[in-house]
């Protein structure tokens, strides 16, 4: 795949304070990467970067087939974390002026705003003071803004906050058929699962510095360890002292034991006591939720510096 | 550049949909002509004709009434026959009418009684007095002096001005005092609208930070396209209005005035007195849309940000001496104050006859400069404070902003 964005050591100071240091990532054709991390780790302030809203004190930026340091805006298409619109203009307008402000021919803008509108359940909106919209519908709205003028790198800071899991499946269904058609997409978001749902590869962020950076698979390969859930009464010591298991979270009815990297699930069973008390048992990885909680309660960079590995992949 | 026009051609669009707007575009003139044309309708209803009776013992009747013919008074005039100790009963029996004694007592004393009808307003006392030349005429005769003395006694001493040198010689009269007046005027309107249209780029700014829309345009154009946007639009919309009222007020004013309005106003000093509107113009815009990107709460705004809208107003505070000598040392000084210059100076060259052409040069000069300042400070201004969501910045912010 064509490699659309390539950021390379990105660095942006506040009062003396970084807020991002040395993020360096790519985006390509087709693909859709996700920028992740806990609030204030710097997801936003390296998109304002990006796009130029904000100047980074280090590193460089490069849109391919562009001169360094330009910014081809009406290729790019952007929803920002703060969500908002004209109030008293009408929905067709607003996204019309999104589009005259890319250059997008406005005939061909307004045939592709009402398909859109149709697509996102708001047929028939178009005339529609933007005031009279609910937040969901202003949501999409401007997600129609952002996509109008057929952008090669789609930039969607949170997409799916604050909206309902409907319009989250419709969000997330329309980003998918983006990327299918070729459109480059970042995308930062918390709903882990939608994430994993939707993302190809993801670059985890945390108090400004890269964290985890790969495809989701290899990501899932190397940080997620399998988990093993046993649903029964059992005595804590009796599970701890069961080999490959680095930790055990003791529930009611149930327990879950985090295993140890590199085991083979299937002989691993071969370890478990015969008294055991099971009712179900499953074996899964460690989904990309876990991960993130890791990371953003510092669990991650514990249990890396604990293998000897090192805190940043 | 051209990202800068599609900013102000939405805005321009965005406002001319605008319902308030539209209607204080079209109110506006009308509430001028209602304020010009109510008073003098009502004016009309008052002026009924009053039935003058002279009560004629000196024989001047023939005489008053061609002098209220040439005066174009609205009287009736009558003989009457009654007695002086009538007329308060007869004023009091009609309406509209009122009692002149032209007595020979009244002559001789140097008083004549006028009696009244309570509808009938003061301004018609104002009105005979145009009685009185030919009653002292009337009152000299009788002293039996020559024709030549009664001309020079009749026409009194009157205390007149002259001008010094040449400017004595080629005095401007009325008709120069308008040739600068009434384009000065007209700036003055086009000055004050556009600037006063200009105060919605704070709305503006202030609204798109408000609504967490400045982020999705600053997308598609730079910070500086935005900003330039805004006061192109603002600047397109103010002057729209200033037509809208000229369309309006123009053709009434030439049907109810009786100068030539328009050759006043086609002169080449208008451009100056044009240019000078836009530079104040330039220079409020500059101050508004940084002040806006600052402020997201209009309820909140603080005194600091509250105290810059009042800005274009401030020369107001010296209107005292500007008014006594628009040629004295404050109205110089003003001139070259850039927040007072542009209206000082239109004010000035509206009622100067000889235009300062050096001082008015050295001001635009100020001008032109403070409006290069101001639109640095306010680009460095609205980039950072634009993008500030939840609280307004503090004076020492906007001070540092400045300066980054």
């Amino acid at each position: 795949m064509d490699t659309v964005l390539t950021v390379t050591g990105l660095g942006k100071s506040f009062k003396n304070k970084k807020v991002i240091e040395d993020i360096t990532f790519e985006v390509k054709k087709g693909e859709i990467m996700a920028v992740l991390g806990p609030n204030g780790a710097g997801k936003s302030t390296t998109i304002r970067n990006i796009m130029g809203i904000m100047y980074p004190d280090e590193g460089t930026v490069h849109f391919h087939g562009c001169q360094p340091g330009d910014i081809p805006r009406h290729k790019i298409g952007y929803l920002p974390e703060e969500r908002g619109l004209y109030k008293n203009v009408k929905v067709m307008d607003m996204i019309l002026y999104l589009a005259e402000l890319k250059d997008y021919p406005l005939k061909k803008a307004k045939q592709r705003a009402l398909d859109y509108l149709k697509r996102l359940g708001l047929e028939g909106k178009g005339n529609v003071s933007v005031e009279e919209l609910s937040k969901g519908m202003g949501q999409k709205v401007q997600f129609i803004g952002s996509i109008i003028h057929e952008p090669e790198l789609l930039i969607l800071d949170e997409p799916f906050s604050g909206l309902d899991p409907v319009s989250q499946e419709v969000f997330k269904t329309e980003i998918q058929n983006l990327a299918n058609n070729g459109t480059a997409i970042l995308l930062s978001s918390h709903q882990m699962n939608m994430v994993e749902q939707v993302c190809d590869r993801l670059f985890m962020i945390n108090r400004g510095k890269k964290v985890i950076y790969g495809t989701l698979e290899d990501v899932k390969n190397q940080y997620a360890n399998f988990k093993c859930t046993i649903r029964g009464k059992n005595d804590l010591q009796v599970l701890e002292s069961i080999p490959q298991v680095q930790r055990v979270e003791n529930r009611e009815e149930a327990a879950v034991l985090y295993l140890e990297p590199d085991i083979q699930p299937a002989a691993w069973l071969h370890t478990l006591p015969e008294t055991l008390a099971i009712q179900e048992l499953s074996i899964d990885r460690i989904s990309l939720h876990e991960i993130f909680i890791d990371v953003a309660t510092d669990n991650h960079s514990q249990l890396l510096i604990e293998k000897g590995e090192g805190v940043y992949a | 550049m051209r990202n800068s026009w599609k900013v102000a051609r939405w805005e321009i669009r965005r406002n001319l949909k605008n319902k308030s707007f539209l209607i204080s575009l079209i109110s506006t003139p009308i509430i001028f002509m209602l304020f010009a044309f109510v008073p003098s309708f009502f004016n009309k209803e008052s002026n009924e004709k009053v039935t003058v009776n002279v009560l004629d013992e000196i024989g001047v009747y023939e005489q008053i009434v061609q002098i209220a013919t040439e005066n174009e008074a609205n009287w009736n005039v009558l003989r009457t026959d009654a007695n002086e100790s009538e007329f308060p009963k007869l004023v009091k029996e009609h309406e509209h009418t009122a009692y002149i004694a032209l007595t020979q007592e009244g002559l001789e004393n140097g008083t004549i009684h006028v009696y009244m009808s309570k509808d009938i307003n003061d301004r018609f006392l104002l009105e005979t007095r145009v009685l009185q030349e030919p009653l002292r005429q009337q009152q000299l005769a009788q002293l039996e002096l020559t024709d030549k003395q009664i001309a020079v006694v009749g026409k009194g001493i009157q205390v007149e001005a002259v001008s010094s040198g040449e400017e004595a010689a080629t005095g401007p009269g009325n008709t120069d005092r308008m040739k600068h007046l009434i384009p000065g005027v007209v700036a003055g309107m086009v000055l004050f609208s556009i600037v006063m249209t200009g105060m919605m780029i704070f709305t503006s700014a202030s609204q798109e930070k408000k609504e967490k829309v400045a982020e999705i345009v600053l997308s598609s154009v730079t910070t500086t396209e935005l900003m330039q946007g805004k006061i192109i639009g603002y600047f397109v919309l103010g002057i729209t209005q200033v037509t809208v009222w000229m369309l309006f007020l123009i053709p009434i004013a030439l049907w109810k005035m009786d100068f030539p309005l328009l050759e006043y106003l086609l002169v080449p000093e208008m451009l100056v007195l044009l240019f000078i509107a836009l530079t104040g113009y330039l220079l409020f815009a500059a101050i508004f849309v940084s002040i806006g990107a600052t402020v997201e709460d209009m309820t909140s705004t603080s005194n600091f940000q509250g105290i810059i809208m009042m800005i274009p107003f401030f020369p107001i505070a010296f209107l005292g001496p500007l008014l006594n000598d628009a040629n004295g040392l404050i109205a110089k000084v003003l001139t070259f104050v850039p927040i007072t210059a542009p209206s000082v100076l239109l004010f000035r060259l509206a009622q100067l006859e000889q235009w300062p052409w050096m001082e008015i040069i050295i001001s635009i000069a100020v001008l032109i400069l403070s409006i290069w300042l101001a639109m640095k400070a306010a680009g460095k201004i609205f980039k950072i404070g634009i993008l500030m969501y939840g609280k307004n910045a503090t004076p020492k912010e906007i001070w540092k902003w400045m300066w980054t």
